[in-house]
């Protein structure tokens, strides 16, 4: 029926121009990467989000602070606060949006990295801190805390409103920016994006 | 005008094909269905549950701690949810995950939990699940099998949701 009705239009330029229109609002739904970057008016704190290729991803600032708090009520020594604290951390929540049931979305933070000045580096990955630990005396309960805190390094979201959050340390003392560079693969093909200017938090 | 109708024609059709509108509240369905590992772990009066005891019926059980934000937005919806089936033949666990009976309770002053909590305060039996963050929700079917998981939060309230684990019965 669609085919017999393009059939019957007169002009053929009229015809390519609606088409033309038609297949580019297709193709910018599908191209389309929105980055925002917000600030909280209670806290100041940045948020950047990214909507991409159904991913949502929103990476939120925590000072050091915030960070040392939440370790402390778990029982971890002040040292190892400390260092997790000044590592940077953001929150961050990742989400599949599609609605196609076949669109999973995987993410690996051992692809991810980050870009002070000309040198990039990995993230600080919950492996690298629990390998540090691994002498210390941290009760089993905070390391299970410290676990279930963390944005896990590797991880599928289904369609269907699958999401995660956690703590990322991307690594840099407070007051650093960085570029991140973002990984991740829809049905095991690869997609990426670099998300400038990112701002390590000082506690104020 | 003819150009006008094809295109509300194939706009209306990409609309309706790219919104789902139910799609968000739903839960994965796995295609493996694999065995659920049984478990052995106390409630808040030191009562202790296995999953083998709930044979025969289907089962949602939900990871969380009490310091997990979407796990606390999750719950209450969690609780209204039991409200709906605990008459039903289906059964609703909560694990909590690290926590203490105390944190447990003083909690549980603000959000109330109806249904069974379950203390996995070694993380043992979730070290042994399909499991990545929290809130993690899993249901488990009469037979034993895992069939359907959501990770994160979602409305357990909604009939299209319930009605997926009622139809296991």
């Amino acid at each position: 029926m669609l085919n017999m009705k393009i059939k019957n239009m007169t002009s053929s330029h009229l015809r390519r121009q609606v088409l033309g229109f038609i297949f580019g609002i297709l193709a910018f739904q599908n191209i389309y990467a929105d980055i925002t970057k917000t600030i909280s008016p209670e806290t100041q704190l940045i948020e950047w989000k990214l909507i991409e290729n159904n991913l949502e991803l929103k990476l939120i600032q925590r000072l050091p602070d915030q960070t040392r708090s939440f370790f402390e009520a778990r029982n971890f020594p002040k040292d190892i606060t400390n260092d997790i604290a000044n590592s940077c951390v953001f929150q961050t929540i990742t989400r599949n949006n599609s609605k196609d049931t076949n669109q999973s979305i995987h993410v690996s933070l051992k692809k991810w990295l980050i870009k002070i000045g000309p040198k990039t580096q990995p993230l600080k990955l919950k492996e690298t801190w629990e390998k540090e630990w691994k002498n210390s005396s941290l009760s089993s309960a905070s390391k299970l805390a410290f676990r279930w805190a963390t944005f896990p390094t590797e991880q599928s979201f289904e369609p269907n409103g699958d999401y995660n959050w956690g703590m990322i340390s991307f690594g840099p003392k407070p007051g650093t920016t960085f570029d991140l560079y973002i990984e991740w693969k829809i049905n095991k093909q690869t997609k990426n994006i670099w998300l400038k200017n990112l701002i390590c938090p000082k506690n104020r | 005008m003819k150009y006008y109708k094809l295109f509300l024609f194939l706009f209306t059709l990409n609309i309706v094909f790219s919104h789902n509108i139910y799609a968000d509240k739903l839960i994965t369905k796995l295609a493996d269905k694999k065995l659920a590992v049984n478990f052995k772990l106390p409630d808040m009066d030191g009562k202790i549950h296995q999953l083998s005891d709930y044979k025969g019926q289907p089962v949602i059980i939900n990871f969380w701690a009490t310091w997990c934000p979407p796990c606390r937005e999750e719950l209450p919806s969690m609780n209204r949810g039991w409200a709906k089936i605990k008459s039903e033949g289906i059964a609703m666990l909560a694990i909590n995950v690290g926590e203490d009976e105390d944190t447990i309770f003083t909690f549980t002053g603000d959000y109330p939990i109806d249904f069974t909590v379950l203390l996995d305060q070694s993380g043992d039996v979730i070290n042994q699940w399909p499991i990545k963050g929290l809130p993690t929700t899993l249901v488990v079917d009469p037979q034993g099998r895992i069939v359907y998981r959501a990770i994160g939060g979602r409305e357990w309230d909604a009939d299209e949701l319930l009605n997926l684990v009622r139809a296991l019965k």
